[in-house]
């Protein structure tokens, strides 16, 4: 049977949910915002191959005591890099290609953490988060990219959505859209990073595509798609941290599941029409 | 006399194949409108890449006075996006350069003032996707007409459009010429050509060009679009016939 729901206020009193909560709601802000231009702009498998890619890096990092958050950069970094020198445009094409990293990454990973450095022990928190484990240093980051992500909406939103919008005719009039679009893929890259400790190598979709693609079956104006993914990415945080306090279950996939459940019942509900 | 607005000389540009388009020289001045004729295929659309800077020339050179404002084929901007009509014309005044701050004041004005100029401010706050193809070519019109440009190249800009929107898209060509501006447009419509100052007839190559009088003959037509062509009346009607493969 299970335990008599905790009060939310333990979400609060108790120093690791506190953090935990923290982590959450930083991460709603960034991840909210950047998940409506990652769905506009057509970025989900990007931002999951971003994640995923990480893996094989943090496997090495952590065997060799170096920095997992710097190892984790560097990977992501340099293939959102890769990404944005190729000849496509974000979201167009090369779809097979991120498909084999994918592949890729997941197989080496594995084996190095297996059968290499032998830290197979370690391998679900790299994939699935340890959000009861946030350290002070995870706080800052997801701070950092946090006041980034508000910046940048609010700096390059207006080329983004031209881009995305009309990619061609924002180029003919001189609108920096490489530029602009170099900075969403680094950006990006940075916010899988900071996720990386809550929700792992494999579920950094669910808060950075997740609130978005619900909250586009319900709006219509891009400000209210921004604000209503930081809503949904608030919501999805906070309860899935309560329901994994309540159901001692682990916080990072019940994040994810609540998601899921989230983009469901939205929609369930949207109005019919909507484009999805 | 003051420079010309477009200017290509020995112009080619491929997409890594063969040649999509070769040996085109033309100029156009200010306060001139250009028709650009041709089948599908036939290098409109590749003509209107290079000369917005989003397509390299292979060989020869393109000069365009300023930033020209570009208006793709109507099914490349994304009706799923979620922008209104004053969302996109707004989109215009990023091209003023201060791209990183909000629209100022004059600059929303102007994108009121243009939309109400193609006859869509009752509209402003609906969906773009949710517009008719000819409202959303006029949306795409009040974008260009807030960025201010000195040239336009319209691509295919009557294609699938209410004759309503027609006739007010083709008023607004005549106004823009009046202001001094170039106006490039490409078209499937032969007997439409006859009302521009100039008229470029491409087949991956350029076929002819000059004036209506020295374009529109049987000759050029059928050199022009090979057996897409019906010439009537002797030569002063043509249709066009598209082929589809399937």
């Amino acid at each position: 049977m299970a335990a008599a729901p905790p009060s939310p206020l333990e979400l609060v009193d108790l120093a690791f949910t506190r953090s935990a909560l923290a982590e959450l709601v930083l991460l709603a802000v960034a991840g909210g915002l950047l998940s409506g231009w990652i769905v506009l702009r057509r970025l989900a498998f990007f931002t999951h191959a971003a994640g995923t890619a990480t893996f094989p890096g943090l496997v090495v990092a952590e065997a060799a005591g170096a920095s997992p958050r710097l190892a984790a950069l560097a990977v992501a970094g340099g293939y959102a890099g890769a990404v944005g020198r190729r000849p496509q445009r974000p979201g167009e094409g090369g779809d097979t290609a991120v498909a084999l990293l994918l592949v890729v990454a997941l197989a080496a990973g594995v084996v190095l953490a297996g059968d290499v450095f032998a830290s197979g022990a370690g391998v679900d928190t790299l994939l699935f988060g340890t959000l009861i484990g946030v350290e002070a240093g995870d706080l800052v980051v997801s701070a950092v990219v946090a006041a980034l992500a508000v910046v940048a909406t609010v700096l390059l939103g207006p080329v983004w959505a031209a881009a995305g919008f009309d990619a061609e005719a924002a180029r003919a009039a001189g609108v920096p859209v490489r530029r602009a679009d170099l900075c969403l893929l680094a950006l990006v890259a940075a916010t899988v990073v900071a996720a990386l400790p809550a929700v792992g190598a494999l579920l950094v979709t669910s808060l950075l595509v997740v609130p978005a693609a619900a909250a586009r079956l319900l709006c219509d104006r891009l400000s209210t798609l921004l604000a209503g993914a930081v809503t949904l990415a608030l919501v999805q945080g906070v309860a899935g941290l309560y329901l994994a306090l309540w159901l001692d279950v682990p916080p990072g996939p019940t994040v994810a599941a609540v998601g899921g459940l989230l983009f469901a019942a939205v929609a369930c509900v949207r109005r019919p029409g909507r484009v999805a | 006399m003051s420079e010309a607005a477009v200017e290509a000389d020995g112009l080619s540009a491929s997409y890594g194949g063969g040649p999509a388009l070769s040996g085109v020289s033309f100029s156009l001045a200010h306060g001139q409108t250009l028709c650009v004729l041709g089948p599908n295929g036939g290098g409109k659309t590749t003509l209107f890449r290079v000369l917005a800077g989003d397509l390299d020339a292979e060989t020869g050179s393109a000069r365009v006075d300023g930033r020209p404002a570009h208006l793709p084929q109507g099914d490349r901007p994304r009706l799923d996006f979620p922008v209104t009509a004053l969302d996109v014309a707004l989109m215009g005044s990023l091209a003023h350069g201060r791209w990183w701050l909000p629209p100022r004041r004059h600059e929303r004005a102007a994108a009121h003032a243009a939309l109400e100029r193609v006859g869509l401010q009752t509209s402003e706050h609906e969906r773009f996707g949710s517009l008719s193809g000819g409202q959303r070519q006029r949306v795409l019109l009040a974008r260009a007409l807030v960025q201010d440009a000195r040239v336009l190249l319209l691509d295919e800009p009557l294609g699938g459009v209410d004759p309503a929107s027609a006739e007010r898209i083709t008023a607004l060509f005549a106004e823009l010429r009046a202001e001094g501006r170039a106006v490039l447009v490409s078209t499937h419509d032969v007997d439409s050509a006859r009302g521009f100052d100039r008229v470029l007839c491409l087949n991956r190559r350029q076929v002819a060009f000059g004036t209506p009088d020295q374009t529109l003959g049987r000759e050029v037509l059928e050199a022009t679009y090979g057996a897409e062509i019906v010439v009537l009346d002797g030569g002063r009607r043509a249709v066009t016939v598209q082929h589809h493969a399937h």
